[in-house]
């Protein structure tokens, strides 16, 4: 006598139709092993289905919990975390006080923040990137007249005015 | 080929030799006067055919050795005594510094005493017009490196010999005293400067200096020159008492840097390039100390033209009395007045200052070669300013 096999499963699944469904059903009458693994096979069938039908319930939690990181007020210091008195605890939320953000307005200001982000940031940047490739450094005023000296002894020239010396009239006299 | 050309010349002699002979002496008669003018005229040099000589063996590249060894060996020798004389020779007399730019031109007018060994006193005038507050000693206490001797220094002379043709041109004079005569020629055959040097002393008396096109762009004359040790009359005593504050404001300099040692300076951060555009080869430097800070001065010559680069860590303010900012060579600078001598611009944090005394397409060239803050593009400035931001808020900065 032969089993059902892959047939079984087919059985199980309720892909069997006309014939070979009551052919199926006739084994299983007469042979205590397909029955036994047909059982098996239902078993196993309404473990997944009650996974998958768990699962929605666990999409809902995870979008709450993404809806509870969603654009709100400032997170309080740390320091202030750390003053709680122990044992009071704080206030239970009123019921229906918890914010739910329309997904439009949530998207609005996110799209808001991020450019007001961006413009800040940018502004900021281009402001401190403005005044050249110099590191902070002193201001010079560069002392044409030791430099006209200094010239002068390596050229073997005479040195000329700075451009800021005062001239006076009268002529020269060695 | 030489047989056919020698061929045909002989054709021409028998057949043509009356026109050739009138053609030969059309062509050699103008030119033997006005190489006899030029060699009696004022204080031009008597030994022609030396200098042409030198010309023609700079033009070709490779002189005729026979032809340019003795007129360069006797310049070379004669410059050589020019540079030691300056420093050796007592004297005193009045410079008249005067420079052609881009169609404009700079006098300055200094009365000079030099005494043997000792430190030189300069007194300078601008324009001829005016004469400066300001009196200059030497910082040099050994006094071996004199101003006011028309760029004849024993180094220049040395830098001179290598990238020019110095030639001996023969006898001229320069107030009223009869002086030698040498020239430096460019490889290209064009004159590049030509040396009045007193006959008795050696000291230099007059320069020219001229581009490639053969026009004058410095000319340097020593009048009233006399060669008795200057007395301290008290307008030089009052000069050099007031000179010791101007000529040193803010410190001593360096005796010279080796070449070695200056381009060790490039390990601190400095920028010191080997050599500059238009032939110029680092050949000295110092450093001072000032109130902001190290000075650095870095001489670059090609024996005629001299461009000084003080260069000091900072940047420029945004305006300078006493400067006009201008555009050269398609960067921003600052050229000071009246005389344009001096150029200052700021790059990669480091402020440039250069005094030049060469031509501008050379002076240009050079400033090309360092480095300059230029333009700076919106990505740049950007990128620039979020590295900024960041360090401002990076808390281990």
């Amino acid at each position: 006598m032969s089993h059902l096999g892959d047939r079984l499963s087919a059985l199980v699944d309720g892909e069997l139709g006309g014939a070979d469904r009551d052919r199926a059903h006739a084994h299983l009458a007469a042979c205590e092993q397909c029955r036994a693994e047909a059982a098996e096979l239902r078993t196993l069938k309404q473990k997944l289905r009650g996974l998958m039908d768990g699962a929605p319930a666990e999409a809902a939690m995870t979008s709450r919990l993404i809806a509870m990181t969603g654009p709100g007020g400032p997170m309080p210091p740390r320091h202030r975390l750390l003053r709680v008195v122990p044992g009071r605890r704080p206030a239970p939320p009123r019921p229906g006080s918890r914010r739910t953000w329309p997904g439009p307005r949530r998207r609005r200001y996110l799209v808001l923040g991020t450019v007001s982000l961006v413009v800040g940031l940018g502004t900021a940047a281009f402001t401190a990137g403005g005044g050249g490739d110099a590191a902070p450094g002193p201001r010079i005023t560069p002392s044409v007249e030791m430099y006209s000296v200094e010239h002068a002894i390596t050229t073997g020239e005479v040195p000329f005015p700075a451009p800021t010396a005062e001239l006076s009239s009268g002529a020269p006299s060695p | 080929m030489r047989a056919t050309v020698t061929q045909v010349t002989r054709s021409a002699r028998t057949g043509r030799a009356p026109l050739l002979l009138a053609a030969a002496l059309a062509v050699a008669v103008p030119g033997i006067l006005v190489s006899a003018c030029s060699s009696q005229s004022g204080s031009g040099p008597a030994g022609g055919d030396a200098v042409s000589a030198a010309g023609r063996a700079a033009a070709a590249g490779k002189a005729p050795v026979a032809a340019r060894r003795p007129a360069t060996v006797r310049a070379v020798r004669l410059l050589t005594q020019a540079a030691q004389a300056a420093i050796t020779t007592s004297y005193q007399g009045r410079e008249i510094v005067t420079r052609w730019s881009q169609g404009s031109g700079s006098v300055l007018v200094s009365s000079i005493w030099h005494a043997s060994g000792g430190q030189t006193v300069t007194q300078t005038m601008a324009d001829g017009a005016s004469l400066s507050n300001q009196s200059y000693l030497s910082s040099d206490t050994d006094g071996q490196s004199p101003e006011g001797v028309l760029g004849v220094t024993a180094p220049l002379v040395q830098l001179l010999e290598s990238h020019y043709v110095v030639a001996y041109a023969g006898t001229g004079s320069a107030d009223n005293r009869t002086a030698q005569v040498v020239e430096a020629w460019r490889s290209d055959g064009s004159m590049a400067a030509r040396f009045w040097l007193d006959d008795a002393t050696k000291l230099p008396l007059e320069r020219e200096v001229f581009d490639t096109t053969a026009h004058v762009i410095g000319q340097d004359v020593f009048i009233d020159v006399s060669f008795a040790t200057p007395r301290a009359s008290p307008q030089q005593a009052a000069a050099s008492a007031s000179a010791r504050v101007s000529a040193d404001p803010q410190g001593p300099w360096t005796d010279p840097l080796s070449r070695h040692e200056l381009l060790a300076l490039r390990a601190r951060g400095w920028p010191v390039p080997s050599e500059l555009p238009g032939g110029l080869s680092l050949f000295t430097g110092a450093e001072t100390k000032a109130r902001a800070g190290t000075v650095l001065d870095l001489g670059y010559s090609d024996g005629l033209s001299v461009v000084s680069v003080f260069e000091q860590r900072g940047n420029l303010p945004a305006s300078l009395t006493g400067w006009q900012k201008t555009k050269t060579g398609g960067h921003v600078v600052f050229v000071a007045e009246p005389d344009q001598r001096a150029l200052t611009w700021s790059g990669h944090g480091m402020v440039f200052t250069m005094v030049a005394d060469a031509p501008s397409q050379t002076v240009e060239a050079a400033i090309g070669a360092l480095p300059h803050d230029g333009p700076t593009g919106f990505w740049k400035r950007m990128s620039r300013g979020l590295v900024r931001v960041a360090s401002w808020v990076n808390p281990f900065h």
